[in-house]
């Protein structure tokens, strides 16, 4: 049985979140409630949380403090079965660089128990304009490409809950389209989805939500309403300060 | 004159700037030591020098306290030992890809660092690597003990000033291999040169020839001149010193043509890896397949890798056919080869990942599981370059009895074993940030990989000279019985690793650094 939250449609639920390492606490106290079938942005200036905020939610970095829940699941207690949820795109890299596409794919699907996957996967390539590539070592990609196949690869196994760490930077406008595209689907079929970026205005455009952080702490949870235009873009700067 | 702008790295002030350039890239590599890594840095130079000076003091005392005979056979083959450090500093360089980086290539790309400030920084990095040292340590001491302690300051200078020479000179050829090897058709020209290299030392020693060629060989002008000290020719002493000077000067700056010449050639053999289309194998059966499948291809698609590990097959094999080596011997080989094996990779396993850890971590699968995909990829490498020397080796040697047997297959499985475990705690505890594509990339810093490569040369040198005495039993017995122990600790040593692994907070740590 889920969680009175997941009732509510909370798919992500983080109360108090702390990450030190050693000396260093990037991230001191976040609260974040985020629902399925919605899209939620994380900004906030470099060093602000954001990428610390989402490697928890993926079960790649313990919490320090905090209840992290992720469909009800706690990240501390049972990292694999988050993982098992979520589908993660990484802030940097993100490929192993001597492998190819299809054979992150390969892993992928195996590791995910995904069935009859591979047409997907080429559909996925092909609105990526990576088909080409596919059977190429990563390690050869620009920047560009390995983006967006790292956003290929979180949404691969069309996961309840989407977390993309920067998936905007540096993607040209067809790859920018075709992210969007991703997170609508999503969206449409209940997932909920966190995307971490500096780009306010593409956020606004993947998001309903928006929770600004400054200093590894939460400053504003807001409508991404708020934040659209010249108006949002003076409030959003005003936050930063 | 400058004969066009592309060659003004190939002047006296960018001779002087890049000298005063390699000393603030020392300065940023110290800088990013702990306090406590500078401590054990100023430990090792103390420990190194203390152990240079004994090896050449120590056995000039020795020699009335072994038989005049052998004294007699060392003084024979005195030119070609110093010829065989010359031979290990042209390989050492041509593995290496020209030499070591002192900053990996994607950190120094926001630096203008010239060519002159990278064959600088290979020259003083060739000294750190264990196989150099132990050669110079080699030759210096059976110098000493063939001359003994008369006017022995002034009989190994020479000795000293060939070991430079030797060192330059190999860069000379590393660099020019490596500028060749990235030409349109460097493949088939390194790999023709290679294979005519070999041909040839092997007619040499088919037609019994290499004794003959040795006794001509250019070294044997370093052993006149320290036979000069010995002797009181102070003037033909002299002239062979200011000779030698001469020559290391004349192969420092000869250097610095092939190294400009190599580093503005484009990496084809790496652009090609990374440009061909690897076609799909099919679906993975199992969890740890589709682990081990992409594991392995991080390791045969990598150039250095790749070379790395055909040459520590190949090598030592090749030298134990030229030597008729014994089946007692050949135990001794693959704690060489495995030794060598894990530096190319395995003393920091994650880094096989690179920027793709982050991502490989966060999929659905046991910590347990990715972790045995490291030991197992690591392990197979590892008894593949051994068996592979260890088949070489058996060509010459003959069929081996049960206990010779014995002894090189349970050397073969140990020391595997223990390189395995002393990786795989190395790359939990120190993970480092490396990205594998150049043929010049270690898998750490230099000094660490000093450090490594002398704590398992040690280890698996004693552990093959164990197995080697159980070869001379009557039975498999002996050889059995000292590979169990040894294998339950390593096998305690890599459950140790994988209970470190398993927490969450170390292992977000070693992929945060290796993904950075």
């Amino acid at each position: 049985m889920g969680s009175p939250e997941a009732e509510d449609g909370v798919r992500i639920s983080v109360r108090g979140l702390k990450v030190r390492f050693g000396a260093v606490e990037a991230v001191r106290g976040i609260d974040l409630l985020a629902y399925g079938g919605r899209g939620t942005a994380l900004l906030g200036r470099n060093g602000a949380g954001k990428s610390t905020t989402m490697r928890v939610l993926a079960g790649v970095i313990p919490p320090t403090e905090g209840d992290v829940r992720v469909d009800g699941i706690d990240v501390a207690v049972e990292p694999l079965a988050v993982k098992r949820a979520s589908g993660y795109c990484p802030d940097v890299g993100g490929l192993v660089p001597r492998a190819t596409p299809w054979e992150h794919l390969q892993l992928t699907a195996r590791l995910r128990r995904l069935d009859s996957w591979e047409l997907r996967a080429q559909d996925l390539l092909e609105r990526f304009d990576l088909a080409a590539a596919a059977h190429r070592v990563t390690g050869g990609f620009s920047h560009g490409m390995g983006r967006r196949f790292s956003v290929v690869l979180a949404a691969f196994g069309e996961p309840g809950i989407l977390l993309l760490d920067e998936p905007f930077d540096g993607v040209d406008p067809l790859g920018v389209e075709a992210t969007q595209q991703v997170i609508s689907d999503a969206k449409a079929r209940g997932a909920a989805v966190l995307v971490s970026t500096h780009l306010r205005d593409l956020a606004m455009q993947a998001c309903e939500d928006v929770l600004v952080l400054r200093g590894g702490a939460a400053v504003a949870a807001i409508d991404s309403a708020d934040l659209v235009g010249e108006e949002g873009a003076r409030a959003y700067r005003a936050l930063l300060d | 004159m400058r004969t066009a702008p592309s060659w003004t790295e190939l002047s006296w002030p960018e001779l002087s700037r890049g000298a005063g350039d390699l000393g603030a890239l020392f300065a940023f590599r110290r800088h990013g030591l702990a306090d406590a890594s500078r401590r054990r840095l100023r430990a090792s130079v103390l420990v190194c020098f203390a152990l240079t000076v004994s090896v050449i003091v120590v056995p000039a005392y020795l020699r009335s306290a072994l038989p005049s005979d052998r004294v007699g056979h060392l003084v024979a083959v005195m030119p070609s030992f110093y010829l065989g450090f010359g031979v290990l500093a042209i390989m050492a360089s041509i593995t290496s890809g020209g030499g070591r980086e002192l900053i990996p290539r994607d950190e120094a790309v926001a630096f203008p660092i010239s060519s002159v400030t990278e064959h600088l920084a290979a020259l003083l990095l060739a000294p750190l690597n264990v196989a150099w040292v132990i050669q110079a340590w080699a030759i210096l001491g059976a110098t000493s003990y063939v001359f003994g302690p008369h006017a022995l300051a002034a009989t190994v200078v020479p000795v000293l000033l060939w070991i430079v020479l030797a060192t330059a000179l190999g860069q000379v050829v590393g660099w020019t291999f490596e500028g060749l090897r990235r030409g349109r058709h460097g493949l088939l020209v390194t790999r023709s040169l290679s294979a005519a290299a070999f041909a040839g030392v092997a007619l040499l020693v088919l037609d019994d020839h290499l004794t003959t060629v040795l006794d001509h060989s250019p070294t044997v002008s370093v052993y006149l001149a320290s036979l000069a000290a010995q002797t009181g020719h102070w003037t033909r002493w002299g002239i062979s010193l200011a000779v030698l000077l001469a020559l290391i000067a004349l192969a420092f700056l000869a250097g610095l043509v092939p190294a400009r010449w190599a580093l503005h050639r484009p990496l084809r053999d790496e652009l090609r890896l990374e440009g061909e289309r690897h076609e799909p194998a099919r679906n993975p059966r199992s969890d740890l397949a589709a682990m081990l499948r992409l594991d392995r291809a991080s390791i045969w698609r990598s150039v250095p890798l790749r070379r790395g590990l055909l040459v520590l097959a190949m090598m030592p094999g090749a030298v134990a056919l030229a030597g008729n080596l014994e089946w007692r011997l050949i135990t001794l080989l693959p704690g060489l080869v495995a030794s060598g094996a894990a530096l190319l990779f395995g003393v920091n396993a994650w880094c096989l990942d690179g920027r793709g850890a982050l991502w490989r971590d966060s999929l659905p699968v046991a910590p347990g599981l990715a972790y045995a995909a490291k030991v197992i990829v690591l392990f197979e490498v590892l008894l593949a370059a051994a068996g592979l020397t260890i088949v070489l080796a058996a060509v010459r040697a003959g069929l081996p009895d049960r206990a010779e047997l014995a002894a090189v297959v349970g050397a073969a499985v140990v020391v595997s074993a223990q390189v395995v475990a002393a990786c795989l705690g190395w790359s939990v505890r120190s993970p480092y940030a490396v990205d594998l594509r150049s043929a010049r990339a270690t898998p750490a810093p230099p000094v660490v990989m000093a450090g490594y490569s002398a704590r398992l040369a040690v280890v698996t040198t004693v552990t093959g000279l164990l197995f080697s005495a159980t070869s001379l039993a009557p039975g498999p017995g002996p050889a059995i019985l000292l590979a169990i122990p040894l294998l339950c600790w390593s096998g305690w040593r890599l459950a140790r690793t994988a209970a470190a692994w398993s927490q969450p907070a170390i292992r977000s740590r070693v992929i945060a650094v290796v993904a950075s």
